[in-house]
């Protein structure tokens, strides 16, 4: 983690710890900063809403970036991660295991945007959140048993049968009053990619409401980390979203590097910027084909995904590999470029600079693009504030945040032609003008980090164990801020590990979004968010046909497919 | 309705060029792809440099590698890799304190049976065996 902070980040730092010393009194047990971006405080049972209402009157811009739950034997604990601009607050706040089940106050009139992050929690551990407005089961299937919660210690894992769930498909209610129909979209559906459930509710051709059913498919890998070593977690990890995998290995990486406190050669940070940014030119690529595919203008989608073979070719170059890189390594990247390979690569990049350029001008100019993006799927500022949304999805409705500015990481510090893509429109449109822009903006990073890479070795030699402690790092992934906790109890296996995908918290925008739009602009509008479902759904396996939850070493599943 | 240029000329463009060219699709499998230098493809184990110290096995994400005894060779053997497990991130030649294990560009690895996609490289110990015969085992 960089230590160079802005200005005013250490006394942002210090404003928020004197809030909190204010607002809880003797109830703020501890408080440590660890670096210039990352704070921790203790605090006690039930406090966290005062906490957060205090910190929510000064930083306006507070928004809640994960929430993870997790079993310490004894106790519950919840870590409310809040981002305040350019650091990370963690709350860190015990919760008691009773008879009758733990309660905390949820916190959802303060922040909306929580909503989904405490279903999660409610369905891993079985915290039940006091005013949550509609505390489901959002994973697992909804008749799972009660009192079943994966990720506390004493549930035994496979004790979910077959007879006791059917698969996860809940009855909707339809409560056709007057002319309010029910439609309901998914889990199996043409338009959809992935297999997700929407129920929209549906004035004549208006979208009233939405609402959403995630988790059909759930493998397991919050679990699955906590029995394998760092070293194995960090393919799985990189395997939780195939698109922006590097994204995903690159954010395992920074944790585990933090909590080893390794410092990450110079060059292998250049070169992670590159693969980063490889990775985002692809995944926005691929979403504006898709986006273009979902407006109706197919052709767009052929030359777009044609000239995305320019970033798989040079992926394939960097890395070895068309998609999944296995690129970063803790301690550094996998291998080195050489003088000539980086020739080859800046050619290839003005080459789709100009495609680049040619589709931003389609975009703004195109009828049809235009007739199905503009003033459709609006989300206001503070909406996109309060839902906590993330990535081009805040910044296409004006908010100026981008984890690579705010939160620098790899070497974006020292990248100068890196700039935020803020959109005013709020709209569709915005959203995907801010990831062409963004794609633009990469291919200039690319270049200045290749013509600038600096000597020496990629890689350093780490440690098989991790000593105790705990980690949170963000990085900017093509969908937006990717969270990764870790905690680390001194052996070659972490103890937990937190993954919050940007879709999972761009979800709750998303429902907004949805109200007001005619339902064929559904798909436009579901794609704008860039959606990435496989991401979403993780830490528990739901087998569909049998209805069976387990979870298990990866070393199993082949086994259980077979059977 | 408005006349946008942006569009026809790229049209027109398009069109000449994609006369021109050949298609951007490729011909696999009439025409071989080319593959570029450093592909992770299939493994090589150099059985000569293999000190049988199992690191590879330990580390492997995904199961696929088992060190199998052979006599009079020290350590815990030598490694067979199940290709059918392989995700084929190399952290195998990453953990390799001797750097025996290296990706070719080998990349077409289909096979009717599971267990032809086990790759063993113990026949290459035999006396009788050839050096360089990368396609043992496997294939």
């Amino acid at each position: 983690m960089s230590e160079a902070s802005a200005p005013g980040l250490a006394s942002e730092l210090e404003k928020a710890k004197e809030i909190l010393a204010e607002a809880l009194g003797e109830e703020l047990s501890s408080w440590s900063a660890a670096g210039a971006r990352r704070a921790w405080a203790d605090v006690a049972t039930g406090a966290h809403v005062k906490a957060i209402r205090a910190l929510k009157a000064e930083f306006s811009e507070l928004r809640l970036s994960g929430l993870t739950g997790t079993d310490l034997g004894d106790e519950l604990a919840l870590y409310y991660h809040l981002r305040l601009g350019g650091f990370i607050l963690t709350l860190r706040m015990p919760v008691p295991k009773s008879p009758d089940g733990p309660v905390v106050e949820s916190i959802t009139g303060l922040i909306p945007g929580a909503d989904l992050h405490e279903r999660e929690a409610f369905d891993m551990l079985g915290v039940i959140f006091k005013g949550h407005p509609d505390l489901r089961r959002l994973l697992l299937p909804d008749d799972a048993p009660e009192g079943f919660h994966p990720l506390r210690k004493e549930v035994e894992a496979r004790t979910l049968r077959a007879e006791e769930t059917t698969p996860i498909l809940s009855p909707v209610v339809t409560e056709e009053k007057g002319p309010i129909v029910t439609l309901i979209i998914g889990p199996q559906h043409p338009a959809l990619h992935e297999p997700e459930r929407f129920v929209f509710k549906v004035d004549g051709e208006v979208v009233v409401g939405m609402d959403i059913r995630i988790g059909y498919a759930h493998r397991g890998i919050e679990e699955a980390a906590e029995h394998r070593t760092y070293i194995q977690d960090l393919y799985l990890c990189e395997r939780v979203c195939g698109i922006c995998n590097v994204a995903h290995s690159l954010c395992y990486c920074l944790t585990v590097e933090e909590l080893l406190g390794l410092e990450v050669p110079k060059r292998a940070q250049f070169l992670r910027v590159v693969a980063a940014e490889l990775n985002r030119l692809h995944s926005h690529m691929l979403l504006l084909g898709v986006a273009a595919e979902e407006m109706g203008f197919t052709t767009l989608f052929m030359y777009i995904w044609r000239d995305r073979e320019v970033v798989m070719d040079l992926m394939e170059m960097l890395s070895g590999n068309r998609v999944i890189s296995s690129f970063n390594r803790i301690g550094g990247v996998s291998r080195d470029v050489g003088p000539g390979l980086v020739e080859k690569m800046k050619a290839r990049l003005l080459e789709l600079r100009k495609r680049l350029e040619h589709y931003k001008e389609v975009f703004e100019t195109d009828p049809t693009v235009l007739a199905r993006t503009r003033k459709i799927g609006y989300l206001s500022r503070s909406d996109a504030i309060d839902l906590c949304a993330a990535g081009p999805t805040l910044r296409a409705s004006g908010v100026d945040f981008d984890v690579r500015k705010d939160d620098p990481y790899a070497a974006y510090e020292e990248i100068s032609s890196f700039r935020t893509a803020v959109r005013k429109e709020c709209d569709n449109w915005g959203r995907y003008m801010a990831r062409l822009e963004e794609c633009l903006i990469s291919v200039d990073m690319i270049e200045e980090a290749l013509s600038e890479l600096p000597g020496g070795p990629v890689k350093v030699k780490t440690s098989r164990r991790v000593k105790p402690g705990e980690a949170v790092c963000t990085v900017e992934a093509p969908r937006g801020e990717l969270l990764y906790y870790i905690r680390s109890n001194g052996t070659d296996k972490p103890a937990r590990v937190k993954i919050r995908t940007p879709t999972f918290t761009n979800l709750a925008p998303l429902r907004k979004m949805m109200e007001g739009v005619y339902v064929a602009d559904i798909p436009v509008t579901l794609a704008s968010i860039d959606p990435c479902f496989s991401c979403t759904d993780r830490a528990l396996f739901v087998d569909v046909n049998t209805g069976e939850a387990w979870s298990c070493y990866i070393d199993e599943i082949g086994r259980r497919l077979r059977r | 309705m408005r006349i946008f240029p942006a569009l026809i000329v790229d049209a027109l463009r398009t069109l000449l060029r994609s006369a021109l060219r050949k298609p951007a699709t490729e011909k696999y499998p009439e025409e071989k792809p080319k593959i570029p230098e450093g592909f992770r493809g299939r493994h090589m184990v150099e059985l000569d440099k293999c000190v049988g110290c199992g690191l590879c096995a330990r580390d492997c994400p995904a199961g696929a590698i088992k060190m199998v005894k052979v006599p009079g060779r020290k350590g815990l053997g030598v490694p067979v890799i199940d290709l059918g497990r392989c995700i084929f991130c190399f952290q195998c030649a990453e953990s390799c304190p001797k750097g025996a294990i290296k990706p070719t560009n080998i990349y077409s690895m289909t096979a009717y049976d599971p267990g032809d996609l086990v790759l063993d490289f113990r026949p290459l110990l035999l006396p009788s065996a050839k050096k360089g015969q990368d396609e043992l085992g496997g294939q």
